[in-house]
């Protein structure tokens, strides 16, 4: 029988009684929240409520794949982790590419649910139908490469796919990340504190397994077209060459390269930090996530200077932002440097980044001195000061205990009116956007289910200027105000749109890049791709797309909702709402929220002065089961 | 001249598109543990390595084979298996110096790639260029570990500045 894009099985490891067993994936759910994100919400919320802290054992960690997972889809080598976030303490997920998804499918899971807390460290051993809990005291202290390296080699076998925490995650430092393939990060809000407070230190899967979709032969068609597209579509052969840095140039000239701890936009050194500067001094060998025929990825090699030597994937734009421009660090080889750190030790390099920009803006203003920093001289462009303090958070060393805490806590930690330099929403640490040169984003910054989120929807459509895209998409009546980046006109149809096209995407799995930066494929392609895979015609609808990706929107925000986030939380950063971008093509710019969020609201139906879900919201998209666990 | 499969190492990006689309023509489903190449990764060093079936100057698949179930084409060098003569030893799959010849062990048979018929499906799939079929006058002798050899002239390049 076909499993139409499904293995149909979840797997369960409870680590405090030491059992696993397997459940039979719900019909409903392919058809209520298609795969992914979606399966991951409906047990998050279940089985997680308001009384759970992240860190204790009756949080879930929750690793999902799609119906496409491990398919010829362009692109599909995708996973999500799923968990209350160490963070947080509300949604958190993180998306990561690499080739660990589709093992587990072929080892015949759709998901991994992990509950409880090991006595002592384990590794969670999946082996196709054997899955297995065993002892890792002699891995716990690893780096993600030497214990993905040491897991391969006690296997006998290259292709066990390894996730991997650090030494930062068994610290419980909050933004540990898990780190898939040595280098591919599930980056942010914390996933790997969550599973170092489990006292897992890997999770290593093998499948020997196959993925069927409903009409084989169609769905290899259309695949194969859609591989075409990637690869004729010329933003994805400029990604292909230099990788996310090509997005330096593009941010520098409109004002948006986060500078000095986002103070402003523009920074005069972004030439080092930009792929014409890279790719022919670092770049040693171009590689790409499973499925893929973009490949972003890029393994670089320093030949000299203080980290000659240095040997690592990446960094992506956003690394270039956190360790470079953000402190005004004009050189690669550093932010090589720190995102290796940030590898091995298992961080997420926007929140690593930017909570030393925090340290070195309190600096600066005298906030915090020798004493407190244990004698590093925090100076805006010093690589050697930012490296020391890095390790020192991944150790949980002196100030970089308190650091290890996130901007937000830090600041609190701190005192001192450093609150106003935590660049955060939520508790999660800005990435590498402006709202005040991009009020779209401001939008997305603020409203994101897991904080300052760029991923879960960025309208590239209006920072770009892409005219003839925004007409055919929302109506040329709307022009040209839906494209102007400096005002907050439309701007929530926007967001709104393009993040019920990235929920269904998260629902498959498929890399951001095929949807966003180039904008290669859209829900409609996805509504084309469904039916052929699963096999339920119904999801060959975009009317019906729109409905899942609304329920999910409004799923994730019931969850926080249940962790007391109101209208009131969705705020920006002072920086963004009250100090006017200072220099740059943006200068004067500010974010005016209010408008946005009322529009935002009414959108997605939900109380335009609580931002709660109406109840009429919550009958029309078939949640009202979400009130027995309220 | 008959046509080979040939591998540029320094293409590769460790996609693995090939393996699906050879699992997906040959056997209608996605399951890369029955493709009939394998790319070999070291996510450590950057490096990935696409292993496709033969020619081999020796073959000792066919040496190993008790039956002669393993036949090879004088021309293009290339091995079949005949699935009637195979008794399952499994010698084949131990002793490939590729380890592409694969035992299926749910339907308990020799699995080994046959070019596709001459339309290989890995070398269209393949969005790099890092495996092409073409006639052996054409390939040349780019060697097996061509990759690994220009990964260190790169590393060395960058080293001594150029
Ligand atoms: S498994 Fe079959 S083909 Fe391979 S060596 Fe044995 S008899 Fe020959
Ligand atoms: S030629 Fe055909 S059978 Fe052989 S590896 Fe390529 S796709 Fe597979
Ligand atoms: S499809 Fe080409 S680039 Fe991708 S893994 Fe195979 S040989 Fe390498």
């Amino acid at each position: 029988m076909k499993s139409n894009g499904y293995a149909g099985r979840i797997l369960r490891v409870d680590l405090t009684d030491e059992r696993i067993w397997t459940e039979s994936l719900p019909r409903e759910w392919i058809r209520d929240f298609i795969g992914g994100d979606g399966f991951a919400a409906r047990v998050l919320y279940e089985e997680v409520g308001h009384d759970v802290d992240s860190l204790s054992p009756q949080n879930r960690l929750i690793v999902a794949t799609g119906p496409v997972t491990g398919t010829l889809w362009p692109m599909s080598g995708r996973t999500v982790f799923v968990s209350k976030a160490a963070q947080t303490g509300i949604w958190g997920e993180s998306h990561v590419g690499g080739f660990m998804g589709p093992e587990l499918k072929y080892a015949g899971y759709d998901m991994l649910v992990v509950s409880g807390k090991a006595e002592s460290p384990v590794v969670i051993s999946i082996l196709d139908d054997d899955a297995d809990l065993l002892p890792a005291d002699n891995l716990w202290g690893m780096t993600t490469a030497e214990v993905t390296a040491a897991i391969k080699k006690s296997r006998r076998d290259p292709d066990v796919q390894v996730a991997a925490v650090g030494p930062a995650g068994e610290r419980l430092v909050r933004f540990a990340s898990v780190i898939v393939n040595n280098a591919r990060a599930a980056g942010r809000t914390g996933m790997g504190a969550v599973l170092g407070s489990k006292k897992v230190k890997a999770i290593a899967v093998r499948g020997h397994g196959a993925v069927e979709v409903a009409r084989h032969d169609e769905f290899v068609q259309l695949a194969t077209e859609a591989h075409m597209r990637v690869r004729s579509n010329p933003q994805a052969q400029q990604m292909h060459r230099w990788g996310t840095w090509i997005l330096t140039a593009v941010k520098q000239s409109i004002g948006e390269l986060p500078t000095y701890n986002h103070r402003t936009g523009v920074f005069d050194g972004w030439e080092s930090l930009s792929g014409d500067h890279i790719r022919p001094r670092y770049t040693v060998s171009d590689r790409a996530c499973f499925g893929c025929s973009l490949g972003c990825k890029k393994m670089n090699y320093v030949p000299d200077g203080p980290f000659a030597g240095t040997l690592e994937e990446g960094p992506e734009y956003e690394g270039l932002m956190a360790f470079g421009s953000s402190l005004g660090i004009a050189d690669f080889a550093t932010t090589l440097k720190a995102n290796q750190i940030c590898n091995r030790t298992g961080m997420d390099a926007i929140s690593a980044g930017t909570t030393l920009s925090f340290a070195f803006e309190a600096f600066e203003q005298g906030l915090i001195d020798e004493k407190t920093t244990g004698g590093l001289r925090l100076q805006w462009g010093d690589g050697s000061a930012a490296v020391q303090l890095l390790e020192m958070i991944a150790r949980r060393e002196g100030l970089g205990d308190v650091l290890a805490e996130g901007t937000r806590r830090a600041a609190q930690r701190i005192g001192k009116g450093t609150e106003k330099l935590a660049i955060h929403v939520k508790g999660l640490e800005v990435s590498g956007q402006d709202g005040r040169t991009h009020r779209s984003i401001a939008l997305s910054h603020a409203t994101g289910a897991r904080g300052a989120d760029h991923l879960r929807s960025l309208v590239t459509v209006d920072q770009l200027g892409y005219r003839e895209v925004a007409a055919k998409r929302w109506g040329a009546d709307r022009l040209p105000e839906i494209i102007d980046p400096y005002t907050e006109k439309y701007k929530a149809a926007a967001v709104v749109e393009t993040e019920n096209t990235y929920c269904i995407r998260d629902t498959l799995i498929v890399c951001w890049y095929s949807v966003a930066w180039p904008p290669i494929f859209w829900i409609e392609d996805f509504a084309r791709v469904l039916p052929l895979v699963t096999g339920i015609e119904q999801l060959g609808s975009v009317k019906e797309l729109v409905r899942i990706a609304e329920r999910q929107v409004t799923l994730k925000r019931l969850f926080n909702a249940r962790e007391g986030i109101r209208r009131e939380d969705d705020r920006l950063p002072d920086r963004f709402t009250k100090e006017p971008m200072p220099d740059g093509p943006g200068k004067g710019q500010l974010v005016n929220l209010d408008p946005m969020l009322d529009d935002y609201y009414r959108h997605r139906g939900w109380d335009v002065s609580t931002g709660l879900p109406t109840p009429e919201t919550l009958r029309r998209l078939s949640l009202d089961w979400t009130a027995r666990f309220a | 001249m008959p046509s080979q499969l040939s591998v540029d190492y320094t293409k590769c990006t460790g996609c693995r598109i090939c393996e699906l689309a050879c699992s997906a023509k040959n056997e209608g489903k996605f399951q890369p543990a029955l493709a009939r190449l394998k790319i070999v990764k070291y996510d450590d060093l950057g490096v990935d390595i696409p292993n496709v079936c033969g020619p081999c100057e020796e073959a000792p698949c066919v040496d190993v084979c008790p039956v002669y179930a393993m036949v090879r084409d004088p021309v293009s060098k290339m091995t079949y298996v005949n699935q009637d003569k195979c008794i399952l030893c499994k010698s084949c799959v131990g002793v490939c110096v590729n380890g592409v010849i694969v035992l299926d062990t749910v339907r308990m048979r020799i699995l080994k790639c046959d070019h596709c018929g001459g339309d290989p499906e890995c070398a269209k799939a393949c969005p790099t260029g890092a495996i092409r079929y073409a006639s052996v006058g054409r390939i040349g002798l780019m060697g097996r570990h061509g990759k690994v050899t220009a990964y260190l002239r790169e590393i060395r390049r960058v080293v001594t500045g150029h």
